[in-house]
């Protein structure tokens, strides 16, 4: 094998497509957390969203539509499990678990329903997100590999994690939801109506799983197969963490989990088991939040020493 | 007057604890016969086929057990764990690695029938120890939280077991090239049935570790120190409680009762380890459903878990009877779960209590 220089563009490629759903999850993450909103129904929500977004394409073609229904139905589920863990007081892993549990059994029902099957769906009729080729880009030889078949979700995404750091650290809006995350009851004797902030906060950042969910189903493959979400919400969760609630540090530490994603592809053809290599982003959301902590940890004692 | 009093606590109590999974159950099988209804079949026929797929002769019966006693072991090991202020979620993967290697030991070792059995069983117990310590050991090391590292060690657990039983252990009888699995174990390497057809002892050995459980709960001082770390890790510290110890104790028990689960389901159902068997099944989940209806009661999860069991052999039966997939039983659980999540008895009588006194007021 190789390397050559088209080849690494080809993996820088897979990289951003691995990577920019998991982005859009943590960046939700990041939301939930900066308003002390446990969220671990990322993963079942990812997955309902990506399943309606396939959905509505399949049966509409329209792919606008498409879209905004996956974001709907993620934004419901989102405000489910704020509302249940903000209004009525829920264990916050019971409630998200219990929704991923339904979540599952939800898609895999309907698509049973509708389409016959438990496993795989797709259908040649069904298009994609369109791809977006950029003018001068498109000409130039290893740059064009590096940026093809991006939908505008991707570039989205990137974009939505600049957007989401001058709301959460330029505007008033962001500041009082940073404030609820660092002392509830002060920025309640502040006049912000806690509860309120935190639901609809979590409930609009909810729409961004919707993306999310657009690219896993309709990105870079058309089809819906069984839990195609496989573990990415709880990754998200890791990635969250690592870049400390931040969404510019979500870019770095997404990119971190699209890359192991895309070795396992680009391993793919090797003598390594497929079995072997998917294991690869598992270990690595161990190795990193271990490697992380651990340092993180060992200042905090060196300080206090 | 006082008297009376506590006696309508504690009987308050009481139908608390029964009142909560009560109402939660029939609201999602409501919702779940309005999902019935709208794929068009009748309820009561879905819901009969069901219960009479759960509990209606006695080979539905055994086999409702057979399927509970994994859901038991896997609801035991959330009891201790999650009791103690633990919550971690590797059941599934330290079933996995249990049932692959008790499936292994069965089928290679070349012993006497019963050594087999007690081997593969011991050897389930220790690598469901060994792999539950680990993310106690990212915890306390790494901060590494549970949520992440068990919900990983999962995944890895289920891909690891499954690279093995596809390459490297794969049954060499087999004549069927795509079954993945490894070798049928020997009659006398099984865990054997109660009685001709029916549950293996391994439902028995599950009922044993349930009562083994409750006295370690509620006789001993580790039941009660374990409690008070749930309830405030910081009480318990200042209570001179080493919570080094009792993070890896807590881990290592509740590991070994999942491990031996999966040994149950290998040595006592299947006879072998088949690809995804415990990953599919959903066995680990059913069983934190379980100790959550009831609270973290290990006599309760015992119950629930029969029930959960139930509820997905019935589904089965459903499933083959009428249209409706066996998943819409994943959907009332579910919605079981979310139910249980929020105290909704107590909140519904706060909101009366607080409407009372503004009326009044």
């Amino acid at each position: 094998m190789t390397i050559s220089i088209e080849y690494l563009a080809q993996v820088f490629n897979s990289t951003i497509r691995c990577m920019t759903p998991i982005l859009l999850v943590t960046l939700c993450a990041s939301v939930c957390s900066k308003v002390k909103v446990f969220n671990i129904a990322l993963e079942g929500t990812l997955l309902t969203s990506a399943f309606f977004a396939y959905l509505t394409q399949y049966f509409t073609h329209n792919i606008v539509l498409s879209v905004a229904v996956a974001m709907l139905i993620a934004m419901l589920m989102t405000f489910i499990m704020s509302f249940f863990i903000v209004q009525l007081k829920g264990q916050p892993m019971i409630v998200g678990m219990a929704l991923n549990t339904f979540a599952l059994g939800f898609t895999t029902f309907l698509l049973s329903m509708i389409f016959g099957t438990k496993g795989t769906i797709s259908d040649p009729s069904v298009k994609g997100l369109p791809k977006i080729n950029l003018p001068v880009i498109r000409d130039i030889p290893v740059v064009s590999t590096m940026f093809s078949t991006l939908t505008i979700i991707d570039y989205a995404a990137f974009a939505l994690a600049v957007v989401l750091f001058i709301i959460m650290y330029k505007t008033v809006v962001g500041f009082r939801l940073r404030a609820i995350g660092i002392n509830e009851s002060a920025a309640s004797s502040l006049g912000i109506n806690v509860k309120r902030y935190q639901i609809i906060a979590t409930t609009l950042s909810g729409s961004m799983i919707g993306l999310a969910g657009c690219l896993l189903s309709l990105g870079s493959v058309t089809l819906f197969i069984q839990n195609i979400s496989s573990a990415r919400g709880y990754v998200a969760l890791a990635a969250n963490n690592l870049a400390n609630a931040h969404p510019l540090g979500a870019l770095l530490s997404s990119a971190l989990f699209g890359f192991t994603k895309a070795l396992a592809q680009v391993l793919q053809n090797t003598a390594i088991k497929q079995q072997l290599l998917e294991c690869i982003p598992y270990i690595a959301t161990i190795a990193a939040m271990a490697i992380y902590n651990g340092i993180a940890k060992r200042r905090a004692k060196a300080i206090k020493n | 007057m006082n008297e009376n009093r506590n006696w309508k606590k504690s009987l308050g109590a009481i139908a608390d604890a029964f009142a909560q999974p009560l109402v939660a159950v029939v609201i999602s099988l409501f919702l779940g016969a309005v999902v019935i209804v709208i794929c068009g079949e009748n309820v009561f026929t879905a819901y009969g086929a069901m219960i009479r797929g759960a509990f209606g002769n006695s080979f539905y019966i055994n086999d409702t057990l057979k399927r509970a006693t994994p859901i038991i072991m896997g609801g035991l090991a959330v009891c201790i764990a999650w009791r103690s202020g633990y919550e971690a979620m590797g059941g599934e993967g330290q079933m996995i690695l249990g049932a692959f290697c008790a499936a292994l030991v069965a089928y290679y070792l070349p012993l006497p029938g019963i050594l087999r059995i007690l081997l593969a069983m011991l050897v389930a117990v220790v690598v469901g120890a060994l792999y539950s310590a680990l993310t106690g050991w990212l915890y306390e090391k790494f901060d590494v939280t549970f949520i992440i590292s068990t919900l990983m060690l999962n995944y890895i657990a289920n891909y690891f077991a499954s690279y093995m039983t596809n390459f490297v252990v794969k049954d060499p009888e087999s004549l069927d090239i795509n079954a993945v699995q490894t070798g049928k174990i020997a009659a006398e390497a099984r865990i054997p049935a109660i009685f001709s057809g029916s549950v293996h002892w391994g439902f028995v050995y599950a009922l044993i570790a349930v009562v083994l459980v409750y006295f370690l709960f509620k006789k001993t001082s580790f039941g009660y120190k374990s409690r008070m770390n749930g309830l405030n890790s910081r009480f318990a510290l200042y209570g001179g409680i080493n919570a080094r110890r009792m993070l890896y104790v807590v881990l290592i028990l509740s590991g070994a009762m999942a491990g031996l689960g999966g040994a149950f389901e290998a040595l006592g159902s299947k006879y072998r380890y088949i690809d995804q068997m415990i990953f599919t099944t959903g066995f680990a989940w059913s069983g934190m459903v379980a100790a959550l209806l009831a609270n973290f009661n290990p006599i309760g999860t015992a119950v629930a878990s029969i029930l959960l069991a139930g509820l997905s052999t019935g589904g089965s039966a459903m499933q083959r009877s009428t249209i409706i997939p066996v998943e819409v039983c994943n959907m009332i659980e579910g919605i079981i779960t979310l139910l249980m999540s929020v105290r909704l008895l107590r909140i519904a009588q706060k909101n009366h209590r607080v409407r009372k006194t503004a009326k009044e007021g």
